[in-house]
């Protein structure tokens, strides 16, 4: 398989601190939740690798990219080292003075700020209380310095009857220019609170519909690569196909869902270079250790990762008999390792034969054809 | 421009090879990217203030085949783009 030198984009978490604990985080209690924060001086010196290796952009998450008291030095580093970045934050430790070094830099492509609610029960209910004030504070605080803001919203059991006045709080209240959404999933501590968070397949079936409305309503402003508006789509799709007996997709009936190994690293915590900073527990090398770009190129455990895109589904006990077969990609390989403790599965997640199944229903096709965007 | 002249690449500009035969130059400035071919690459690399354009094509014609009469207009042209790009510049020669 070609593979580029370099991955253009690596995701850095530079820290396991967080000061807060979300019912659903994918990182604490996951292999990525490690005991130690590298020093200051050992990103610095992984900077000048990165710079040798060309890569474009990094992603600063966590814990809480904004706990580090030295995230400026840190960012300093990557614009001396020629690179872009962009931060993934809960918004509670945004102030005038930081917002105002991102823009100094000149680097910054944009911090996405969670936001689970339109009111602060919602939006505390798992986060803790008080951080939907301090998030929406720090939304300002960076819309104010000409920061670059996107919002994630993750949907969940106490906020999916809440996503319209979400909407509505996120693009017509604080013009955000749009917003992107995914679910609680099976990682990190949602494992332990998967009752009390994960949608059934009820909530599932009703946020599919009302999200699909909701991005013709607002014209394409709200977005998603994972959760129910992404399945929403793609299983209208494979249903549509189905039903009319259609060629297969392109890359479909294969293990082709991610594109991640062929286009980016993650470095954990505590500096140990792994496919991505959902797989936690495959460790592929350590950074200032191992050099960054052989990793990248050849080691025997990356490479097996990217050859999950020439196995079929057709293969697997899992997919027997089922008639979307053609039309699937296998889902997240990440989901569905917590799930089946294999990576070279499909996501049970993503399966809409199962969904259907346990009573789940699509959302009217009409809807996902009147979508504008 | 002059036969004299020596354009220079602008240190903060990067080259991703990414593939044999793709690369890429990244403003991490801007955050725009645009995709250059092998020559290219070879011409990039030879923007170190050191060289005219007559001695970047002189090495072209050592280490590539078949290159063609109006190569020194595609330089040239490739050159000027990567100045109004803000990627190189003129080490003009002295006076």
């Amino acid at each position: 398989m070609k593979v580029m030198n370099s991955p253009r984009s690596v995701e850095l978490a530079i820290t396991n601190q967080c000061n807060l604990r979300c019912r659903y985080c994918s990182h604490f209690s996951s292999a990525g939740d490690v005991d130690r924060d590298l020093p200051t001086d050992e990103w610095l010196s992984f900077f000048e690798e990165l710079n040798f290796c060309r890569i474009m952009n990094v992603t600063l998450q966590g814990g809480e990219p904004f706990y580090r008291d030295d995230l400026p030095e840190l960012i300093e580093g990557i614009v001396r080292n020629r690179m872009r970045f962009s931060i993934l934050s809960n918004g509670t430790l945004i102030d005038d003075k930081i917002a105002a070094f991102l823009t100094a830099t000149g680097r910054c492509d944009g911090v996405q700020v969670s936001i689970d609610g339109s009111t602060a029960s919602t939006h505390d209910a798992n986060r803790g209380k008080g951080s939907f004030q301090q998030a929406i504070a720090g939304i300002e605080c960076l819309r104010k310095n000409g920061v670059n803001v996107s919002v994630r919203v993750t949907i969940h059991k106490q906020n999916v009857r809440d996503i319209e006045a979400i909407a509505k709080l996120l693009l017509d209240d604080l013009r955000i220019p749009n917003f992107s959404t995914n679910a609680a999933s099976y990682m990190g501590l949602c494992r332990a609170n998967a009752e009390m968070v994960q949608l059934t397949v009820e909530e599932r079936s009703f946020a599919m519909e009302s999200m699909l409305r909701l991005r013709t309503k607002y014209n394409g402003r709200v977005n998603a690569t994972a959760g129910p508006l992404y399945e929403a789509e793609c299983w209208l799709r494979m249903e549509k196909a189905r039903r009319a007996r259609s060629d297969g997709f392109s890359e479909a009936g294969y293990l082709t869902a991610c594109r991640g190994f062929l286009s980016q690293l993650a470095i954990r915590a505590d500096g140990v270079i792994v496919p991505c900073i959902q797989m936690p527990h495959v460790e592929l090398g350590r950074i200032n250790r191992d050099d960054f770009g052989m990793v990248w190129r050849d080691h025997p455990e990356l490479n097996r990762l990217r050859e999950r895109r020439a196995v079929p589904l057709s293969e697997f006990e899992f997919c027997q008999g089922c008639e979307y077969i053609n039309y699937c990609t296998g889902g997240c390989p990440a989901l569905a390792y917590t799930l089946t403790g294999v990576d070279f599965h499909p996501s049970p997640d993503a399966c809409l034969k199962r969904f259907l199944e346990a009573g789940g229903k699509l959302p009217e096709e009409k809807i996902l054809d009147g979508a504008k965007y | 421009m002059t036969n004299t002249d020596k354009p220079i690449a602008n240190a903060s500009i990067v080259l991703r090879e990414e593939f044999d035969d793709w690369a890429i130059l990244f403003d991490p400035d801007t955050g725009k990217a645009f995709g250059i071919n092998p020559v290219s690459v070879f011409i990039w690399k030879h923007l170190d203030g050191t060289n005219t354009i007559d001695d970047i094509l002189r090495e072209l014609r050592i280490n590539c085949d078949n290159v063609p009469e109006a190569a020194k207009n595609h330089i040239e042209e490739f050159i000027q783009d990567l100045v109004d790009r803000g990627y190189a510049e003129y080490n003009l020669a002295p006076a």
